[in-house]
């Protein structure tokens, strides 16, 4: 399931790519980041806060699975604000 | 003279700074939250200002977001007025929110700022307007909003006082802010160990029942919770609950 620097060029683009949507959707929500810890913390997350931050500021891959917990705890977050 | 001696009036603004103190402190144990401190806040600034034939409103706008919000007020007069200031988008106490300085206009007839509040706002009977902003350490922004009836409504005396009280106010504010935030920070946790059992037990039961690794687990539990655009900690449950009948898991833990 991890993909740790053996994907090909084109994997590691979509990584990137991942990364960068995250980070800018953290922007977007302008929600403290140790509120989104926690939450991704409570959803069964396993990354320190430290390295969601350095994750969140494009400076840390994470693997697939953490990335994908990430996203729902942010997408979770939000979905109050819209209803 | 007075260099030598505390005068009559400096022992009583002392003793009433001393005072403000202690009902701040007060303010500070019995608001169950920030809003409720601030509209104390917003009475006792009116109420020490106020004299018979001044009355004065008060009101605190607090930036959120980067957008001014009438949080608190005294009165209803008050509330009105910060909310259509924030309505112009600009005016005397968004300037002094900005500008983090005291900002008086000691007569609405005479202002040529801020135009159309200055005009909406003197329609609705204000000659006078203080607003001191309150300074937070950069933790969030604030200003306290004060009106009055009469021009020149606020003396020289009455600014310092204002400036001294807001000076105080702004510690206990900061201090309610570092209150709330830890008691908010408690209650997400709190809810992380509630919805982390529930996800890690239906995640248990997932592998054993398909044989796989705790991260297909997790994709499992993922993609259902998307299909379904249900919470993660909802599919959970009504994973668990299927499997045992379930429906009430609970973490106990001491904090």
């Amino acid at each position: 399931m991890y993909s740790e620097g053996t994907g090909g060029p084109e994997e590691l683009n979509d990584a990137a790519e991942q990364r960068r949507g995250a980070a800018q959707r953290f922007r977007d929500t302008e929600l403290p980041l140790v509120k989104l810890w926690t939450y991704y913390y409570g959803i069964g997350g396993d990354i320190d806060e430290v390295s969601l931050d350095a994750y969140l500021n494009e400076a840390l891959d994470l693997p697939a699975a953490q990335v994908g917990l990430i996203t729902t705890a942010m997408a979770e977050m939000t979905e109050g604000d819209t209803e | 003279m007075k260099d030598h001696h505390i005068s009559p009036e400096g022992s009583r603004a002392a003793e009433s700074l001393a005072d403000t103190e202690l009902t701040l402190q007060e303010m500070v144990l019995q608001s169950p939250d920030i809003r409720d401190f601030l509209v104390e806040l917003a009475v006792l600034a009116a109420s020490r200002l106020s004299v018979p034939g001044n009355r004065i409103h008060g009101g605190v706008t607090v930036l959120r977001h980067k957008r001014p919000e009438a949080v608190a007020s005294s009165d209803a007069v008050a509330h009105a007025l910060d909310e259509m200031q924030n309505g112009f988008g600009d005016g005397p106490c968004l300037t002094a929110l900005r500008c983090k300085a005291t900002v008086l206009v000691p007569d609405l007839t005479a202002e040529r700022r801020w135009a159309p509040y200055v005009r909406t706002a003197a329609g609705k009977g204000v000659s006078s307007i203080l607003a001191v902003p309150l300074d937070l350490a950069g933790e969030a922004e604030a200003v306290l909003n004060l009106y009055s009836g009469c021009s020149n409504g606020f003396s020289g005396d009455d600014i310092g006082t204002v400036e001294a009280f807001a000076h105080q106010a702004a510690s206990s504010l900061r201090l309610v802010l570092r209150i709330t935030q830890l008691s908010e920070a408690r209650n997400d946790l709190a809810a992380a160990m509630q919805s982390r059992t529930v996800i890690d037990m239906a995640v248990g039961a997932i592998m054993a029942e398909n044989r796989c690794t705790r991260d297909t687990a997790f994709a499992i539990l993922t993609k259902a919770s998307s299909t379904r655009n249900t919470k993660l900690r909802d599919v959970a449950a009504s994973v668990i609950a299927s499997i045992s009948g379930e429906k009430q898991i609970s973490t106990h833990f001491d904090v």
